[in-house]
């Protein structure tokens, strides 16, 4: 699933880091960006004076690279930040990235920083957590190995905003604004050519309570897949006596619409999955 | 033996050492002396040869001393009882820490190679063959197992320094879970599984408890369940008045009764039972139950391996909820 976004107000990440082309950290920064995220790497250069913005890079050539890092975030805005916790193989700068996160919380306590360490236990993360826990600050650690869709999950959480346009499996896209619920064509690219799915054919029969039951469901998926929705949270969609009879219908006439929509008959456990009388939640749909 | 002891045994060797130093260097200032107070004084002639005695047995016995204090001091430090275990922890965690840099940095790049494989098939536009994308996937699939594995040797490390006590601070549940299923639903996907986790009540909250020590169990259940699992797994976080407990459920095919007493078991798999080759090192339950308990909880498992649909296993973690520290 990704987020799509037509215009990117607080979608700048700042990326902090010293090695950021190594194939590992292309591959984090191709998954925020594929999430609607706009990426703007700071890194260190070669010496000279000051610093030049190369592409969505931002190449600090100067010694003081803190210093120039902490300047990227007050000029460009982010809303979050990506910090590796070292930098360089040099024992002063096992933990130069705690130096940083300790300043950014200084100025800006709000601001979710995501720290990459090495692994997810060790004294390198120990160190990394007790220094970070002195701050009552929106931090989270994750390590190095982590997939780019770990990455960006747990972005996605930190920063909370809520999405435009949630994408679920290659074949539907919500339009929470709109409230439409589309089908989308495998052909279909947008006005740019870049290939992002645009709206597709539209799905009239979900809307009103039933649109509001998928948002609920995609909008739990979005931030944590596999998160069940449980019925306490989803019984404001419902009418009469037995509101989980009542969901109950609701969801398998969306089930039925969706699956009508791309020619596929959607079974218990396809696209909203019951669990044992807790609650539902949605998992995109497998290739056939 | 308290810490303190062999500590203060040492001590009390090297002072004595000191002593004895004192001892030979007089003996031996006595007998250079001697013949100088002799020529100083004639009519002390009579006192050379006693004092020229004296000052060469203090010198041997200050000597002899000083090689006893000596060899006593050393051993008083280099092997106190008890402290050679954590020295012997401490140095094998640096080891470990050194090796685990030195492998992940290799790792890093092979994973990254991998996804950048990925992305110029999908870039290429063609059908990839379907065992190039088997093999990425494999590659891909084998970061949490390895994430994991380094994770699992270091507890192990931990666990046999008996001075190591868990680490209790404010930790949410619920954020630990929420981060291992990001982890592993992927990987489950991948199998054809999912994986589906909630809490009882909706908004846990925050409990006391070591988080570096239930993010190791819950990933080695979690790591279990996804490696046998058939279509779901089921994570539920509870609590009562006096716990919490953290459910990993599957739908596996299940584990016969007769296996159940061992497999807490260090190094104890099905195939080793078996004498077949080992699919895993047998370590994963025995760590779990191990952390656990450090933390005065505990790891129990229940499993159903009979035919037809029924079959299951249900991993349950149970730790107290503590008071605030301090």
């Amino acid at each position: 699933m990704t987020h799509n976004s037509s215009h990117a107000a607080g979608r700048r990440i700042l990326v902090v880091d010293d090695e950021p082309d190594t194939a590992l950290m292309r591959s984090v920064l191709r998954a925020l960006q594929a999430d609607g995220f706009e990426p703007l790497v700071v890194r260190p250069g070669a010496e000279g004076a000051g610093s030049a913005l190369v592409g969505e890079e931002i190449v600090v050539t100067g010694e003081d690279f803190e210093a120039e890092a902490l300047y990227a975030i007050e000029e460009h805005r982010p809303a979050g930040v990506i910090l590796d916790v070292r930098f360089g193989e040099h024992r002063d700068d096992l933990f130069k990235g705690l130096g940083i996160l300790g300043k950014i919380v200084e100025r800006d306590p709000e601001l979710p920083v995501l720290m990459f360490t090495q692994y997810t236990r060790g004294p390198a993360r120990d160190a990394a957590v007790a220094g970070t826990l002195r701050h009552d600050a929106r931090v989270d650690f994750v390590d190095k190995l982590a997939s780019p869709e770990e990455v960006v999950l747990r972005l996605r959480r930190m920063i909370g905003t809520a999405p435009e346009r949630i994408q679920v499996g290659a074949e539907f896209l919500i339009d929470p604004d709109a409230e439409i619920v589309y089908a989308v064509s495998a052909n279909s690219e947008d006005g740019a050519g870049d290939g992002s799915p645009v709206p597709g054919i539209a799905i009239p029969e979900i809307q009103g309570m039933k649109f509001g039951i998928l948002l609920e469901l995609a909008s739990a998926y979005y931030r944590s897949p596999g998160e069940l929705v449980p019925f306490s949270r989803l019984e404001r969609f419902s009418e009469g006596d037995d509101s989980r009879a009542s969901l109950r219908v609701r969801i398998r006439e969306i089930k039925n619409a969706m699956g009508d929509a791309i020619d596929r008959r959607l079974g218990p456990n396809d696209l909203i999955i019951n669990v044992r009388n807790r609650g539902y939640r949605l998992a995109p749909l497998r290739p056939e | 033996m308290t810490p303190e002891k062999p500590e203060r045994l040492a001590r009390l060797w090297r002072y004595g050492r000191y002593f004895a130093a004192a001892v030979a260097f007089v003996g031996l200032l006595l007998i250079v002396v001697s013949p100088v107070l002799g020529d100083n004084a004639s009519e002390k002639l009579w006192l050379i040869e006693p004092i020229a005695y004296i000052g060469g047995i203090l010198l041997a016995a200050g000597s002899v001393l000083v090689a006893v204090t000596y060899i006593a001091t050393e051993r008083a430090v280099a092997t106190p009882p008890g402290d050679s275990r954590q020295e012997w922890s401490r140095l094998t965690r640096e080891y470990f820490d050194l090796f685990g840099h030195d492998l992940g940095r290799p790792l890093r790049r092979i994973l990254g190679r991998a996804r950048d494989a990925r992305v110029r098939i999908d870039e290429s536009g063609r059908n990839p063959d379907p065992a190039l994308s088997e093999l990425i996937d494999e590659i891909e699939q084998q970061a949490p197992t390895f994430r994991l594995m380094v994770s699992n040797v270091q507890v192990l490390i931990e666990l046999e320094n008996p001075a190591a006590e868990p680490e209790i601070e404010a930790t949410d549940p619920a954020r630990v879970i929420r981060n291992i299923v990001d982890r592993y639903s992927g990987i489950a996907g991948d199998r054809g599984a999912e994986i589906t986790w909630w809490s009882e009540p909706e908004e846990f909250g925050v409990v006391y408890a070591d988080p570096a020590a239930l993010d190791h169990v819950v990933t080695n259940l979690v790591d279990n369940a996804v490696n046998h699992v058939n279509e779901h797994i089921e994570i539920r976080l509870t609590r009562n008045p006096t716990h919490f407990f953290v459910r990993v459920w599957d739908d596996g095919d299940g584990i016969p009764a007769s296996y159940l007493p061992h497999v807490f078991d260090r190094g104890w798999t099905p195939e080793a039972a078996g004498r077949q080759e080992r699919s895993s090192s047998g370590l994963g339950l025995f760590i779990a139950r191990a952390l656990a308990r450090r933390c005065d909880g505990d790891v129990t498992l229940e499993s159903v391996a009979a035919p037809g649909e029924d079959h299951h296993t249900e991993a349950t973690i149970m730790l107290p909820l503590l008071e605030r520290p301090g």
